[in-house]
């Protein structure tokens, strides 16, 4: 299991439709954890994002830790530990317990990013060994 | 392989019952051997594993096995673990999960038939079969299946499962029955099969075809016994004749068949479904009048009869009264006699009882099997701790440091000078929107529109029915932003709070939880603004105040409050800087003899100034009244969730009370009851020997008014006080 490293970010809070509409000065990875609420990786720069949300949330965050990893250790490391049923489309994002660790995976075609918060970070890397 | 310390022989092909029988003994103490695992006869302890069914266990050299005793259970076994803070070690019993269109279970006759038939729809089918060393032992909603296999557990999520597993024989329920020398027809075959000698064998019912017997004609009266251990004679009786008695060695009983369908009564969902024997009605046996009914849990008729007279007039309930059928075979030996005694008593016969998981003996290992012990966090300070002494445990789901070696050097390390604490684990919630100001009024019991921008609030989270459910601080940062912060168990649930009340009265207001983003320091103490004087905090917060700052060069939302007593600072910042902080924090403190403090110094200090911690010092139904905090609670608005359950309970007289008490020495422990006139009275909730007041602190419920003046508390006599009881001008928090 390679080690989770902390994953600088922005995280936004904001209507759907304005995360829909935002405009990123940089090309983010962009993980909407639910329709008004955006994880934006690769960037820690608030004025790097443009909103139609005066009240919009917009924090720099740096509360997750993940790592990439290959479909084939995906399949064999913390598939095994996933007892729910992952989305078939690619790009996706999944979220749910792994190995009992509140957990989120980003799947893409031939890699995929599992991530968590890092006070969990122990548990999720004990877990998975 | 080694039977009760002795060595036993077997041959090849023998399971540890048949070579048990065949050494001319018996498996367990007594009771009829039906060799197809369907009932608890034969269970003994086998490699130290208690329950496990002799007849289906394959010998093998060096297996051991030792008889369970004659009453009562196997000892369970120990293994030391003095520190409760640590988990266990356990031995690994890898789960493989498999997704399946078809799970058949039983590869007898009617299973292949089903099988065959799924396979010709095109449906890709997993045929489990307990012979084969794939033993289903549950069936959950979801059709998940699960399976005992050779190298560990097996939990198959299946489009739809058939129960194909056949029937099992009816057991004698008879004076005698749990004697030496039973076995059933088809348990007759086999022995005789494997060449065991039965000795005089009669037979009762239908007789096996193949074992050599003397049919017996007639109804099974009695098993009698010379030595009240081994059957020496059977007493049967037939039609209008009297009781005829046969001397034997071994009774053969082909006393019918019930299906065997316990997986299937585990879930009624339609895409479970039961073929072949399994699904047949078979018909009852006789009502039995005598004798064992429930060998598992030793359930006599005679208990059966009690129970029925006393008004248990149904099988569910006759099963929770008596507990047959609550044993290790989970019904399949007494099901058919309870249904029979109940429908000899009344004009229906019962449907079987629900049937739970497991249909058969597992270890708690295998149970747990891929089950994960609670994830707890850890703060990003933790590796901090540990470096420097901390006792880790486990609070409101976090690891956090309950001492660093002396908890009284680090509760005089707040009163007198500067200290650090980790609160890290306190929830932290963002709320922004132009219905926040509203949203909060209808949420919190104080007023919060008044709150300015730059300030902070004391609020209570209330529920419905006026209850305590968490509390915290409304922090004012905009005029349509807030930082609200809840206690560190409460967090989690007071986020899902949150939300669902914005959802339901449909108001703009946005949510983003901060709680494992942002990390926080207490920086408490008298001396607590020198140190941050000297990491860059010039312009410092006063009390309930807060200011967004730089500290040691880590961007830091300082809110200043106080749980101590003293004047305390909370630094929230990003976890990433935490650790930097830290230590910035703890070397520019050296000189002013810097400690950190952990959760026990820390609840003292709270304790003497009156502080509740939610869920220690309140229960469930804990108002503001009860606990003495109406001050906290401002009726004259509109409306806030709770006010109109307090508004109704206002004038009723209420007798429960959160008081403080004083006495002189240690403090008692905490739960210890509180006593009035020789009557318990209460309880304390929350103890602790002041070490500044030199005598015992508590907080405690009292449970009946008039609420007393003195009580009496681990047998001393103790004052009934209004807390706080260290400064209770607050002039040191405001310092």
């Amino acid at each position: 299991m390679r080690a989770l490293e902390t994953l600088p970010g922005l995280r936004v809070v904001a209507t759907p439709e304005a995360l829909d509409a935002a405009s990123w000065a940089e090309e983010p990875l962009v993980l909407r954890f639910a329709p008004d609420d955006a994880f934006a990786m690769r960037t820690s720069q608030i004025a790097l994002v443009d909103l139609a949300d005066e009240h919009a949330i917009v924090e720099p965050e740096t509360g997750f830790v993940g790592a990439w990893m290959t479909s084939d250790e995906l399949a064999e490391r913390v598939l095994p530990h996933v007892e729910w049923p992952l989305p078939a489309a690619r790009p996706a994002l999944a979220q749910g317990l792994i190995a009992g660790v509140p957990a989120k995976l980003w799947l893409e075609d031939d890699r995929a990013l599992l991530l968590c918060v890092a006070a969990y970070a122990h548990e999720l890397s004990e877990r998975l060994g | 392989m080694v039977v009760d310390g002795r060595p036993m022989a077997y041959q090849a092909g023998d399971t540890v019952a048949v070579a048990v029988l065949r050494a001319g003994e018996h498996p367990h103490h007594g009771g009829t051997i039906c060799l197809a695992g369907d009932c608890g006869n034969c269970v003994a302890q086998v490699d130290g594993v208690g329950w496990v069914r002799t007849c289906q266990t394959p010998c093998r050299p060096g297996l051991v096995m030792q008889r369970h005793p004659a009453s009562g259970a196997p000892p369970l076994p120990v293994a030391g673990q003095s520190d409760v803070t640590s988990s266990p070690p356990a031995r690994h019993i890898p789960v493989l999960r498999r997704e399946a269109e078809v799970v058949v279970i039983g590869a007898g006759e009617s299973g292949t038939a089903a099988a065959e038939a799924a396979r010709r729809e095109g449906k890709s089918v997993t045929v489990l079969e307990a012979r084969d060393g794939l033993e289903a032992v549950a069936i959950y909603a979801g059709r998940t299946v699960i399976v005992r296999a050779p190298d560990g557990m097996l939990h198959i999520n299946a489009g739809e499962v058939i129960v194909a597993t056949g029937a099992a024989e009816i057991q004698p329920v008879c004076p005698g029955n749990a004697l030496r020398g039973l076995v059933t027809a088809r348990a007759a075959q086999q022995l005789h099969a494997a060449g065991v000698d039965l000795g005089v064998a009669v037979a009762i019912g239908t007789a096996p075809e193949s074992a050599p017997c003397a049919p017996l004609s007639g109804r099974l009266v009695r098993i009698e016994s010379e030595d009240e251990a081994r059957v020496s004679a059977v007493v049967t009786v037939e039609d209008e004749e009297g009781e005829r008695t046969t001397a034997c060695d071994t009774v053969i009983l082909g006393l019918g068949r019930a299906a065997r369908d316990v997986l299937s009564r585990m879930t009624d969902e339609p895409s479970v479904s039961v073929v072949g024997p399994a699904a047949e009605s078979f018909p009852l046996p006789p009502a039995p009048t005598a004798g064992t009914v429930c060998p598992c849990s030793r359930v006599q008729v005679d208990d059966l009869s009690s129970v029925w007279e006393r008004g248990f007039l149904e099988l569910e309930l006759i099963k929770r009264a008596t507990l047959a059928g609550t044993g290790t075979c989970q019904g399949s030996a007494c099901l058919p006699h309870l249904r029979a005694f109940i429908a000899a008593r009344s004009t229906e016969i019962p449907e079987p009882f629900t049937a739970r998981p497991a249909s058969r003996q597992i270890t708690l290992g295998e149970a747990a099997a891929g089950v994960h012990f609670d994830a707890f966090r850890r703060t990003v300070l933790h590796d901090e701790h540990l470096a420097l002494g901390a006792r880790m445990d486990r609070f409101g789901g976090w690891w956090r440091p309950w001492h660093y070696g002396d908890h009284v050097a680090e509760y005089w390390a707040v009163r007198e000078g500067v200290s650090l604490g980790d609160v890290s684990t306190l929830g932290k919630l963002i709320v922004s929107g132009p219905d926040a100001v509203e949203f909060l009024e209808r949420l919190y019991p104080v007023t919060v529109a008044d709150i300015r921008v730059g300030r902070s609030r004391y609020a209570l989270l209330l529920n419905e029915g006026g209850h305590l459910m968490d509390d915290g601080m409304i922090v004012r940062e905009a005029e349509s932003r807030f930082v609200l912060t809840f206690t560190s168990a409460g967090a989690g649930h007071a986020e899902m709070w949150v939300r669902d009340w914005i959802d339901s009265w449909g108001l703009r207001v946005h949510v983003l939880d901060r709680t494992m983003s942002l990390a926080a320091i207490n920086v408490t103490g008298p001396l607590a603004g020198r140190l941050l004087e000297r990491v860059g905090l010039t312009a410092q917060p006063r009390f309930l105040q807060h200011v967004h700052a730089e500290v040691a060069g880590v961007p830091c939302h300082v809110m200043r409050l106080s749980f101590t007593g003293e004047a305390s600072f909370e630094l929230h910042h990003p976890v990433d800087r935490s650790a930097e902080l830290w230590r910035a924090l703890m070397a520019h403190g050296r000189d002013l003899g810097i400690a950190p403090h952990g959760l026990q110094a820390l609840q003292g200090l709270r304790l003497e100034k009156g502080h509740v911690i939610v869920g220690m010092d309140s229960d469930l139904d804990s108002t503001p009244r009860r606990l003495g905090m109406e001050w906290a609670v401002k009726m004259g608005k509109p409306d806030f969730v709770g006010r109109s359950a307090l508004a109704r309970t206002a004038e009723i007289a209420d007798h429960r009370r959160l008081v403080g008490l004083t006495m002189p020495g240690p403090a008692p422990t905490e739960g210890s009851p509180i006593w009035s006139e020789g009557e318990v009275v209460g309880q304390v909730s929350s103890s602790f020997t002041s070490p500044v007041l030199g005598q015992a602190v508590m907080l405690g419920w009292l449970k009946r008014s008039p609420f007393p003046e003195r009580v009496e508390v681990d047998g001393r006599s103790a004052s009934v006080v209004q807390p706080p009881f260290y400064d209770p001008e607050g002039t040191r928090a405001r310092a």
